[in-house]
């Protein structure tokens, strides 16, 4: 083997790319030759030194990726469908997520069928057909193109006449600036809704008006109680230029003891800490005691030890 | 662990891993969830590593994975998930870093809300040096390694990162940058040389 050609191998031997034969040709040739055997040590140096610069993922990144990803995705992100379902593919898909969701709030059995005729009647509901209904409305017109109708009852008399009770939801659309009041008040109400894109999306909008006693309860309230880790890091940045007031301040206690996402309690003991209070180093020395997560026991050692302050009670 | 037991636990991993893929391909959000914690972290390192920067890893990760769920559907089990992954990450990762040749060396000082960051900092330090001298030294060998790792085409620091950081084999390397494994050695062979040139001195 020549100097030249050991010399293209040496990076593929230090990472063991090379092949059993290759290898021993590389270990005779570098053992017998003082420049080949320099190159190799230098190529082991540079390795060690690369070794040094492994970045490291600041604390929060990895939690606002996620709450990030999973509100786009249950905001809407489109999935490429692999081929067209026809309507029935899409009943039987309708009807399969209608049963996990229900398998998942634990209702009895027997409420899935009712859910199950809830769904169909929307959607036959919805279906414009050519020829005219034949069914006629007891008290209300029948639904049309923008409601959402869920079934209360059905009963057949003998006659052969099926009498459908139902509850419609219209969908409407209101437009505004957000700070108009009509606007708030939904934004208020949709810090609520099931769907937790929609609540990521009203508290982002709420955390802007926090001079609002509303405003600022609806934020509370997320952060202490939301499932959603993403809603949670959008109220807690709302959160932000309350940090001093003292009723905020007895909630981030409450989070910073209660809330199971790490990300937020290391943001908590950071909102904390920017106004020192003396009831701080009990609130902070009692959660070093629990705090499973190293990174946050070190930030409430660190707090603790810039409050001057031992890290265990007496 | 002996061999076989780490076989055996790779298996189970790729049953599990194939299993999240099936459920979340039929529309379960759970499973997809439980896929993407499986692999972020390190996506994401990947990212920080090659870009140094929090925003444009953040992105990086946004966008991949967003990819990953628009597209699981035509994901057909021919390759291992890991690779089909790496594939998407590593093309973001190429067009970000092209983008970056583009405009032309950044400084390493990047503004934050929080004030001016150094990219640098974002960077494992050693244990705290009691010898002035050597920490100097440190700082300077550090800022060779990021100018070396910066003359490097993106493709060549990607093959690079995948093979000294992710320890991943050129064989796979060659399949997620879509290209043979002769082409990857080619690749970590220019990149150590023209890295050992700059560093020199200092290794």
């Amino acid at each position: 083997m020549t100097c030249d050609s050991v010399s293209k191998l040496i990076p593929l031997y230090y990472y063991g790319e090379l092949n059993a034969d290759e290898e021993d040709r590389v270990e005779q040739h570098v053992d017998s030759c003082a420049e080949c055997s320099r190159q190799m040590d230098q190529q082991r140096a540079l390795a060690a030194a690369l070794d040094r610069r492994q970045a490291t993922v600041p604390p929060f990144l990895l939690e606002n990726c996620r709450a990030d990803l999973l509100a786009a995705i249950q905001g809407g992100a489109p999935r490429v469908e692999r081929k067209q379902k026809g309507p029935w593919a899409l009943f039987l898909e309708a009807m399969a997520s209608t049963f996990a969701g229900m398998s998942r709030l634990q209702k009895p059995a027997g409420a899935v069928a009712l859910i199950a005729l809830g769904f169909f009647a929307a959607r036959f509901s919805t279906t414009t057909s050519p020829n005219p209904p034949l069914a006629t409305s007891i008290g209300s017109t029948a639904p049309s193109d923008d409601v959402f109708a869920t079934v209360r009852s059905v009963r057949s008399d003998p006659s052969g006449q099926v009498q459908i009770a139902y509850d419609e939801t219209r969908r409407r659309t209101l437009a505004g600036r957000p700070d108009d009041q009509s606007i708030q008040k939904l934004l208020l109400a949709a810090a609520h809704e099931d769907n937790p894109a929609v609540r990521v999306e009203s508290v982002d909008l709420l955390k802007e008006r926090t001079g609002s006693t509303e405003v600022r309860d609806a934020l509370l309230n997320a952060l202490a109680h939301d499932p959603n880790d993403g809603v949670r890091l959008k109220a807690l940045e709302g959160l932000k230029p309350l940090a001093s007031d003292a009723q905020v301040r007895k909630s981030l206690s409450q989070v910073l003891l209660a809330d199971t996402n790490p990300a937020i309690r290391m943001q908590v003991v950071d909102l904390l800490v920017a106004h020192r209070d003396d009831s701080l180093v009990g609130v902070l020395q009692g959660q070093v005691k629990r705090e499973d997560n190293s990174n946050v026991r070190l930030k409430l050692e660190k707090a603790l030890k810039d409050m001057n302050a031992s890290i265990g009670t007496f | 662990m002996g061999q076989d037991g780490a076989a055996a636990a790779g298996a189970r991993v790729t049953n599990q891993v194939d299993a999240l893929i099936r459920a979340a391909q039929q529309g379960d959000q759970d499973a997809f969830e439980q896929l993407v914690r499986t692999y972020d972290q390190s996506v994401l390192r990947l990212a920080m590593n090659l870009l140094r920067s929090a925003e444009d890893a953040r992105d990086v990760y946004q966008e991949a994975f967003l990819r990953v769920y628009k597209n699981l559907d035509s994901f057909r089990f021919d390759c291992s998930f890991h690779t089909w992954l790496y594939r998407i990450v590593t093309n973001i990762c190429l067009d970000q870093l092209r983008k970056r040749k583009v405009r032309k060396e950044e400084s390493p000082v990047v503004d934050t809300p929080e004030g001016p960051l150094d990219r640098m900092e974002s960077f494992e330090e050693d244990a705290a040096e009691s010898d002035p001298e050597r920490s100097l030294w440190n700082r300077q060998l550090k800022q060779k390694i990021e100018s070396a790792l910066e003359d490097l085409t993106p493709r060549e620091r990607t093959v690079f990162e995948l093979r000294h950081y992710q320890g991943l084999r050129l064989r796979n390397i060659g399949e997620m940058l879509g290209t043979t494994e002769e082409a990857a050695k080619n690749c970590l062979f220019r990149a150590t040389q023209k890295m050992r040139a700059v560093l020199g001195d200092f290794i």
